[in-house]
């Protein structure tokens, strides 16, 4: 055994000065040398959309080893996002994503998708990250690369990382939110300000208006993956926008507000105005179930992710002024470390009746998207109390409902990472907030649910007539 | 009080087409479909592309929706058009200039940086032309890329070399391609940024220049300096190097692995080419030469000039021809046969032969499709029977007739283009070198 390690060891030498050399090296016998091989790695498509799947293959690698496939990119932030997984590669040397199973890392088993959902902010990273994309007219860069060996985010130098010489193969994916031809169209028309993704083409066009939640702002991806499906969609901006006058940290928009966003859409040349449904999540549930029964309008359909039947604020009517969401703060719970869940404020235990929408008055088919680990909405219940209310006005064959277990929050499109918690606020102090979900339900979740929103939409804004 | 809008519920809904992957690079296959027609309906896929050169083109195929008012191009036949049968690829490949274009366009990309944007729509009917006053009922747009994402072009002007190096994304090193297109010259860089897509540093080389400003004055020693800028490049393995070439790149390829003491590479592939030339000439005399052959040339019916005939009958002395006996290497030839421009079934039967009483044969893997014409080029191109040529030698500018007819040359592009691959594969990646066994 020492003299086949010392032949190993002298092969090794002559190699390495035959390679430095540029020479051929001779083989020993009973020993093989190790040329560099040099393996491959692809993806396909290399430029997707969000919830189009990519096929990761890799090839020429040293057959029967253990390689980590990395996904890395930057967040328009500038912060560093990562995942791993271990495989091992099979007899001919290749790997492929949709077939093996990784057996540690950010994900195991075989998952397609995995090194996309579950993304994290790398270590050494700030705290409380959310990965969200604000300009949807340019994609995310993925760097997926394969390394010799099960290796941990941590090894190397410092902030650096892997070694670069164990890196075997690279390939550089784009994932978009928009397909080409997709047109977006900035909206500030009586007193709406939001975004109006257009599909191509001549239409007409179903359309969606999409609601989000009290994190405010205006968010466009769900709208601009809505459009690169085929359905106009405007995603509404109402909390938080600076083009929206009024006193910070209240929804300072009425209940007009939401019907005139919902007639721009109807009014539009290129719209169906009888093919128009409504998306929310979160406090954009509250909204989407107001509009679908209180402000005579009639959407096809509904869909709600995540949200509740009412709100503290009793408001938006013409002459009410809403509360600041800081208002409730009785119903604030705080984790062992300090960060805040918010789920409490919308049970409907908690909620003053006359603050419930009058879901009675529900007049087309409503799903609801259910985290069953939401815990910053209490979803179940409020999905129960939407269930039992229909029932009792005979209204039951309009509500379908969908629940996930192991699922958070923050049900988005799919392939996208979850976040368990993220920053909420600085002022007065730094808090982070609770979303919930487990990561790899999370992403079944979002996966299943993209699906099922989309099929829903199909059916109630295209097949029926 | 009921506001006064106008509403669109008399107009029905306009059909979704979709398109799989939307963005893809261009031998990608997509799949198009279209659905919410009306149940069997007439229907006509239209492609428009606007070139580079603000030119137009359009192909198109008559389909009739099944009973769920769906047309799946995968799946389904086209009745007519500028192509038949199921064909998931045919609204690309068949495109074609509109009616009143220039006449003797061909679509080559030239800024690899950015996609070919196409348009794709469906029109009521059976319809063959006026697409432009006919209102679609529904469009989609698909990008298609030479490059793919985190490919890198870079402009190589060193030792007198021009050209441009495309490198995949990643540490390398990789294996490494010398790209060679033929007598129509210039700086041609769309293949190459597709090799570097699939995972080779890639250098289009420039050696016949189309800016009489800049005559370069090309030898052998251009040809071997510009194949050790490539080996020499930090991210390409030395060991790991083929040449590429079309045309008069194939005759300059067959030339280099013969005779250069510097150039050995692992493998060659030669499309459309032919190894009758003067050899230990400068390309000026091969072109000097060339031109006295040019009585032999013909025109068809449409005045479209044939060189085929210009080399042959093939020689049988030496110095005529590449000795390619002498080649040590891997070769592919890559031909079609009804290839108009240069005899190049003949010249692989030739090639062939000499292999033969020299030994070598095996080294020769030949791809020879019916049908097919001289400008084989990545899949899903459209087909060019013939195009615009300018001979620079004769300053001279005339329509060349190339070959071919359009869905057997579509079908040697798309076959071709695969095995080049994967030859390429197995010689540049997959080389046979094993692995450390200890024994323990």
């Amino acid at each position: 055994m020492f003299s086949s390690s010392i032949r190993e060891l002298l092969c090794l030498r002559q190699l390495y000065r035959a390679i430095i050399s540029g020479q051929r090296c001779k083989a020993q016998v009973g020993l093989r040398t190790y040329c560099r091989p040099a393996p491959l790695l692809t993806a396909s498509p290399t430029r997707a959309l969000i919830d189009e799947l990519i096929t990761v293959e890799g090839c020429f690698l040293t057959p029967n080893s253990p390689i980590t496939v990395r996904a890395r990119m930057h967040s328009e932030d500038g912060d560093l996002w990562e995942s791993l997984a271990y495989y091992y590669t099979d007899g001919r040397g290749t790997v492929n994503l949709n077939r093996d199973s990784s057996i540690g890392g950010s994900y195991v088993g075989c998952e397609p998708m995995g090194l996309f959902w579950s993304l994290q902010a790398a270590p050494g990273e700030r705290e409380g990250l959310r990965l969200r994309k604000r300009d949807v007219e340019t994609p995310y860069l993925v760097d997926l690369s394969v390394l010799q060996g099960h290796i941990s985010s941590c090894d190397g130098a410092g902030g650096q990382g892997m070694r670069a010489e164990q890196e075997v193969a690279a390939v550089k994916v784009e994932r978009w939110y928009m397909s080409p031809g997709v047109r977006r169209v900035e909206i500030r028309q009586n007193g709406v300000v939001g975004t109006l993704f257009m599909p191509p083409g001549p239409g007409p066009f179903p359309g969606v208006l999409d609601l989000w939640g009290m994190g405010g702002g205006l968010v466009e991806y769900r709208s601009a993956l809505f459009a690169s499906h085929g359905l106009a969609s405007f995603a509404l901006a109402y909390f938080d926008h600076k083009d929206i006058p009024g006193p910070a940290k209240r929804v300072n928009v009425k209940d007009s507000y939401f019907k005139t966003a919902f007639e721009i859409l109807q009014n539009h040349p290129q719209i169906c105005s009888d093919r128009v449904a409504v998306v929310g999540l979160s406090f954009g549930v509250y909204l989407t179930l107001k509009i679908a029964t209180q402000l005579s309008v009639n959407p096809s359909c509904i869909i709600c992710i995540n949200g509740p039947l009412g709100s503290f604020n009793k408001s938006f009517n013409e002459n009410g002024v809403s509360g600041t969401f800081d208002e409730h703060q009785e119903y604030w719970s705080y984790d062992e470390h300090n960060n805040v869940s918010f789920r409490e404020m919308s049970s409907p235990k908690n909620i003053p009746p006359e603050n419930f929408v009058k879901i009675e008055n529900l007049n087309c088919p409503l799903l609801y998207i259910l985290g069953e680990d939401d815990l910053s909405c209490a979803a179940v219940e409020n999905a129960d109390e939407i269930e039992k209310r229909l029932r009792a006005v005979g209204k039951s064959h309009l509500f379908n409902c969908v629940s996930y277990p192991g699922a958070g929050h923050l049900i988005e499109p799919p392939y996208t990472p979850n976040a368990r918690a993220s920053l909420w606020t600085t002022r007065p102090t730094k808090l982070i907030t609770l979303w919930g979900g487990n990561l790899a339900q999370h992403a079944v979740a979002q996966e299943d649910s993209w699906k099922r929103i989309l099929g829903f939409l199909d059916l109630y804004l295209r097949q029926s007539d | 009080m009921a506001s006064m809008v106008i509403t669109n519920r008399s107009l029905s809904l306009s059909p979704l087409i979709s398109v799989q992957p939307s963005r893809a690079l261009v031998d990608e296959k997509i799949t198009i479909t279209v659905r919410n027609l009306p149940p069997k309906q007439k229907v006509t896929l239209h492609s428009l592309h606007q070139s580079e050169d603000k030119d137009f083109w359009e192909a198109f195929g008559h389909y009739i929706s099944d009973e769920d008012g769906t047309v799946n191009m995968a799946e389904d036949a086209s009745l007519g058009g500028t192509y038949e049968g199921t064909e998931p690829m045919g609204l690309l490949w068949s495109l074609q200039p509109v009616p009143g274009s220039r006449p003797g366009l061909r679509l080559r990309k030239m800024n690899v940086l950015l996609p070919m944007v196409v348009h794709i729509s469906v029109h009521s009917g059976h319809i063959v032309h006026g697409f432009s006053q006919a209102a679609a009922l529904a469009t989609a747009v698909t990008e298609r890329w030479f490059m793919a994402p985190g490919v890198r072009r870079v402009d190589v002007r060193e030792s007198g070399i021009r050209g441009t190096l495309f490198i995949p994304p990643g540490h390398g090193p990789f294996p490494g391609i010398l790209d060679m297109w033929g007598g129509g010259g210039g700086l041609v860089e769309y293949r190459s940024a597709l090799l570097a897509s699939h995972g080779f540093v890639s250098l289009a080389l420039e050696y016949l220049s189309v800016d009489e400003r800049r005559e370069i004055n090309v030898e052998t020693t251009y040809f071997e300096t510009a194949y050790q800028v490539l080996q020499n490049h930090p991210q390409v393995q030395r060991d790991s190097l083929a040449l590429l070439g079309l045309s008069f790149g194939s005759s300059v390829t067959l030339t280099m692995a013969a005779y250069s003491k510097v150039i050995k590479p692992q493998c060659c592939v030669c499309i459309s080419g032919s190894h009758v030339h003067l050899v230990n000439k400068s390309l000026f005399e091969v072109f000097q030469d060339f031109s006295i052959n040019m009585p032999k040339a013909r025109v068809d019916e449409n005045n479209h000039v044939i060189w085929r005939g210009l080399i042959l009958p093939i020689p049988t002395e030496p110095g005529k021809k590449v000795d390619v006996g002498r080649i040590k290497c891997p070769v592919l030839l890559v031909l079609g046969e009804d290839d108009q421009n240069w005899a190049t079934k003949e010249s692989a039967q030739d090639m062939e032969a000499m292999m033969e009483r020299a030994g070598n044969k095996h080294l020769l893997t030949v791809l020879s499709y019916p049908g097919a014409g001289h400008l084989i080029e990545p899949p899903y191109s459209p087909h060019f029977r013939s195009s615009n040529f300018i001979i620079q030698q004769l300053k001279k500018k005339v329509i060349m007739l190339w070959g071919g007819q359009t869905k057997p040359h579509a079908y040697a592009q798309e076959d071709s283009w695969k095995k080049i691959l994967d030859f390429l594969y197995q010689h540049l990646y997959n080389k046979p070198n094993a692995s450390l066994q200890a024994r323990l």
